[in-house]
């Protein structure tokens, strides 16, 4: 069962492709069972690929995703057969003559289908409308935005930093200049497994004896990250640490190209600074059990542990350009 | 140079230990036989060394993933080390726990460490690296690892090194019927697994003073929890994983191998029966470890409970069903109506967001169920801890003091701040000091927003004991048997004891056999404004805190959850059955309307 695995971070993309994927497969064999004479009925064609479509969303995604959001799946592709059944005049036709017959009750069988029908649809949507109305009690879907505006300034350890103009002290080339090009050549590949470049060069090794500058900063703050961040944001940055499963909102993954992939280098010194404690309300800074790290760790500490996060996961932090 | 120091201590006294295992393992071997092999097991020649190239892509592998933990001489001493228990391993004397070889042997690169590498070690920092690391790359580190970082025993090592391989996959397990399991409680019993697993196999029997090769203090296994067993694989409800390390053993702790003296159809038995103790979604009681037949019953056919693949924990709910009931609320654990509602599992998490710091939480889930009358509720809170903690020594401060490092109650340093200069030093290793702390009480506390009412959604106060704006209601319990209900305005603001103390009752707090039962109960509706006040039919905001008194856990030192709510569930009301009647009776009048119509419009084409 490995290889049907949902690959973390293409979640999207591998839901679209394999639903295109099995879509073309039903396709093929329509029109090979259609050319052998063995044609399909259009509505249960129709009716099939729908109620596939509903149980790859159920049973396929996981984490499991909403009802809301399948019901609207679901909608979208209604529409899609919709418009395949209802393609030309003679596909309608064929597509509405078995609910039809059923209607007009053309022969016994038809005429008992119609009995059956009227019976189980009444049933059906009395015992959803009584499941609706039984007062349940799920988990409230609370929308918190991960990513808030950052303020213009932030005062740690009793400096104020103004986000917009302010660099990473250690983000130096050798000549101990600012230099994002420099370091952002020495960061790990963007490829499976996201290894150093090359384990023996001092240049990419933070571990190598020679290591000097940026190199050895990032593992300066490796180290910090793994006394003090891993616990949950995991040994690999993925959000999958020690007690990830405790806490709600879970630990952001900064593997995924949605967080400080898509952030300055500043915003998230700002963020480690001042913690979960330190967001604005839509940020829910009540559940987020995110330290402010200005109480744990210097100002030189939070910007070594940011610029080894950008090293591990190969991200460029993004620029105010 | 400290670090090397430090490793090749350790190594020179690993090189003792392998080798006199090997000599006591020479004995039997000198006959050579097959038939002296423990039942179940067949020899296995040993690897071919990997190739140069493929050791050097694993060194790539290894300094950018591995070496933050296991270190640069894999010693288990990289910087994460100081704050984990259990310690990242030290390759340097090849131990490794979980093997399908013997007692002692070295394990199989290919089958046992790839297999630790891809799933992890539950219960540990370890993580699993499948989908991180390609196979390639987990078999090339495997690779590095072998050959660089083990250094005192070697696979290719014919003279010394030979490999019993357990056959699990040509072992079929055995059905777990209620007699297998019955078998299983009483060898339990037998072969003096109880000693160290405790009477129910919470790991809370004689053995609190367990170390590891290295000194570093250790735990038996807690059999309610198979999702922590390091060996689990990924598939904690796996039977075969339980006899596995029932069979092999673990190299380098107190767990030894039972493969020669018992037979595979009693390992069985015990895998069985040890795996029928990891919970289920309802409490299956086994008090003492005594099986009866129909409690065996229930074991052989209880569905194990559903485990989240993102987490390889249980699945979390965060809302806390309790149910209304007539007349008293329950006196103890043993009421029947307990069974009305579901149980909930509470996942926890050391404290880490302030001063003092808690890395090494050792409470890390606790069940909880609500009932409620018309006047109070009552939780029954029920966790398993390996020892019941009640502290001795009076302490210098007031139960509403919150900044206890006024008092010396500190975190545990990376690097120990007074022996920054000797990191090694045994206090600065979390492993180490694991047992060297005072002892404080056990307790279990939860915290509502005072006006849960007033609160504009989604706010709540800060799950850290409120904030200036919405302030908390805590009630908290100690095991020296206070329970107190508080105020509080924020994480570092000391609490204030609120008038309702003498309106909370504590209907029992028992602890036995390394799991404590608290049951609290409390009014719904205090005499003041600043109690909260519990509605039915609400979603209440509610956050849990536990303290583990041995392992130090006092004031903000102790174990977390997320934030879960509260809903007391109303009765159903009438509308519930008169809508969905109307509707049906609705669709029957369309349905007969849409017929009707296609009737007459049958007849007028047929006229036409």
């Amino acid at each position: 069962m490995t290889w049907l695995k949902l690959v973390e971070g293409y979640m999207p993309m591998q839901m679209i492709s394999e639903l295109a994927c099995s879509i073309l497969v039903f396709a093929l064999i329509n029109w090979s069972l259609n050319r052998a004479g063995m044609g399909i009925p259009k509505f249960w064609a129709g009716v099939g690929v729908w109620i596939y479509i509903q149980l790859y969303l159920k049973y396929r995604i996981y984490p499991p995703i909403p009802f809301s959001v399948r019901a609207i799946y679901g909608t979208v592709s209604a529409c899609g057969i919709f418009m395949w059944v209802s393609g030309s005049e003679d596909a309608w036709q064929e597509f509405k003559r078995p609910v039809i017959n059923v209607m007009d009750g053309i022969s016994g069988f038809h005429k008992s289908m119609r009995t059956v029908a009227l019976i189980v649809i009444p049933l059906a949507l009395g015992g959803f409308a009584y499941n609706s109305f039984l007062p349940s009690f799920e988990e409230p879907i609370e929308l918190r935005t991960v990513h808030p505006a950052p303020p213009a300034t932030t005062k740690v350890h009793g400096k104020t930093f103004v986000l917009q103009v302010v660099e990473n002290p250690y983000r130096v080339n050798n000549e101990g200049k600012y230099d994002q090009a420099y370091t952002d050549a020495r960061i790990v590949e963007q490829a499976m497994g996201r290894l150093m470049k090359d384990v023996n060069d001092p240049n990419y090794n933070p571990w190598d004896p020679n290591a000097e500058g940026y190199t050895k900063y990032v593992r300066e703050g490796g180290e910090i990250f793994f006394q003090n961040c891993h616990f949950c944001h995991g040994d690999n940055l993925n959000g999958r640490g020690l007690w990830a499963y405790a806490f709600n909102p879970i630990p952001a993954n900064f593997t995924d190209a949605g967080t400080i992939a898509q952030l300055q280098e500043t915003f998230v010194f700002w963020r480690v600074s001042k913690g979960g404690i330190g967001l604005p309300g839509e940020g829910f800074p009540w559940a987020s059990v995110m330290p402010p790290w200005e109480q744990h760790l210097t100002v030189d500490e939070i910007w070594k542990v940011v610029m080894f996060e950008y090293w591990h996961t190969g991200y460029y932090p993004r620029t105010w350009d | 140079m400290s670090k090397s120091r430090y490793g090749s201590h350790l190594a020179r006294w690993g090189v003792c230990l392998s080798v006199s295992v090997l000599l006591g393992l020479g004995l039997p071997l000198s006959s050579g036989a097959q038939e002296d092999l423990p039942e179940g097991f067949k020899q296995q020649g040993l690897p071919s060394p990997p190739p140069a190239e493929q050791i050097e892509a694993g060194k790539r592998v290894y300094f950018t993933k591995c070496v933050w933990c296991h270190g640069v001489e894999g010693a288990g001493d990289g910087p994460g080390a100081v704050r984990l228990w259990p310690r990242p391993r030290n390759f340097n004397a090849g131990t490794f726990k979980i093997r399908h070889t013997a007692s002692g042997q070295l394990p199989l690169i290919d089958v046992d460490l790839l297999q630790t590498v891809t799933h992890g070690l539950p219960g540990s920092a370890m993580p699993s690296w499948e989908g991180i690391l390609t196979e390639q790359q987990r078999k090339d580190v495997l690779a590095f690892v072998t050959t660089q970082l083990v250094q005192d025993r070697s696979w290719q090592d014919e003279e010394f090194e030979e490999l019993f391989v357990l056959q699990l996959d040509q072992l079929a397990p055995k059905q777990n019927t209620p007699e297998s399991i019955k078998r299983g409680s009483e060898l339990v019993v037998e072969k003096k697994c109880i000693e160290c697993h405790g009477l129910e196999g919470r790991g809370d029997g004689n053995a609190f003073n367990l170390k590891d090769d290295w000194g570093f203090s250790i735990q038996p296994a807690d059999w309610h929890k198979c999702w922590n067993f390091r060996g689990s694989r990924q598939d904690p409800y796996n039977v075969r994983n339980i006899f596995r390390t029932f069979s092999t053993g673990l190299n380098g702790t107190p767990m030894p191998s039972f493969a020669d003296n018992t037979s595979v159809d009693e390992r069985w038995d015990i895998a069985n029966y040890v795996n029928s103790l990891c919970e289920r979604a309802n409490e299956i009681p086994a008090p003492q470890g005594q099986v009866s037949d129909e409690t065996a019953q229930v074991f052989s056919t209880a569905a194990p409970l559903p485990i989240d693949p993102l987490t390889d924990k249980p699945k979390s709910n965060f809302v806390i069903p309790s149910k209304f009931v007539e007349g008293d609320l329950p006196t103890d654990e043993n009421d029947e109506r307990w069974k009305l509602i579901p149980r909930r599992w509470l996942a926890m998490g050391g404290q880490i967001t302030h001063k003092p710091r808690n890395f090494v939480n050792r409470i890390d889930d606790m069940w909880v169920q609500a009932l409620y009358n018309e006047t109070h509720i009552e939780f029954m809170f029920r966790w398993d801890d390996r020892t019941k903690s009640i502290q001795e020594d009076e302490v210098d401060w007031d139960p509403t003091e919150v900044n206890l490092g006024d008092y010396g109650v500190e975190e545990q340093a990376p690097q120990g701040t007074t022996f920054a200069e000797d990191p090694f030093h045994q206090e600065s290793i979390a492993a180490k000091q694991k047992d060297g702390y005072s002892v404080y009480n056990d307790g279990v506390a939860f915290q509502f927003p005072v006006k849960w009412q007033e609160l504009p959604a989604p706010r709540k106060p800060r799950y850290f004991w409120g904030d200036e704006t919405f302030s908390v209601d805590l009630t908290k319990w100690t095991a020296d048997g206070t329970l107190g209900v508080y105020e509080g305005t924020g994480w570092d603001q000391d609490l204030t004891e609120l008038d309702f103390q003498e309106e909370v009752e504590v209907v029992k707090a028992e602890w036995a056999n390394g799991r404590w039962t608290v049951i609290v109960k409390r009014p719904l509706k205090g005499d003041y404004e600043e109690v909260a006040y519990l509605e039915a039919g609400k979603y209440i905001p509610m956050v849990f805190f536990a303290w583990d008194g041995h392992n130090g856990d006092v004031g903000r030192k102790m174990a977390v959850s997320a934030f879960y709510y509260l809903v007391m569930e109303p009765p159903i009301p009438l509308t519930t059955y008169v809508y969905p009647g109307l509707i049906t009776v609705g669709i029957v009048i369309i349905e007969g309307w849409v017929l009707g119509r296609r009737a007459n419009r049958r007849k007028e084409k047929g006229q036409a």
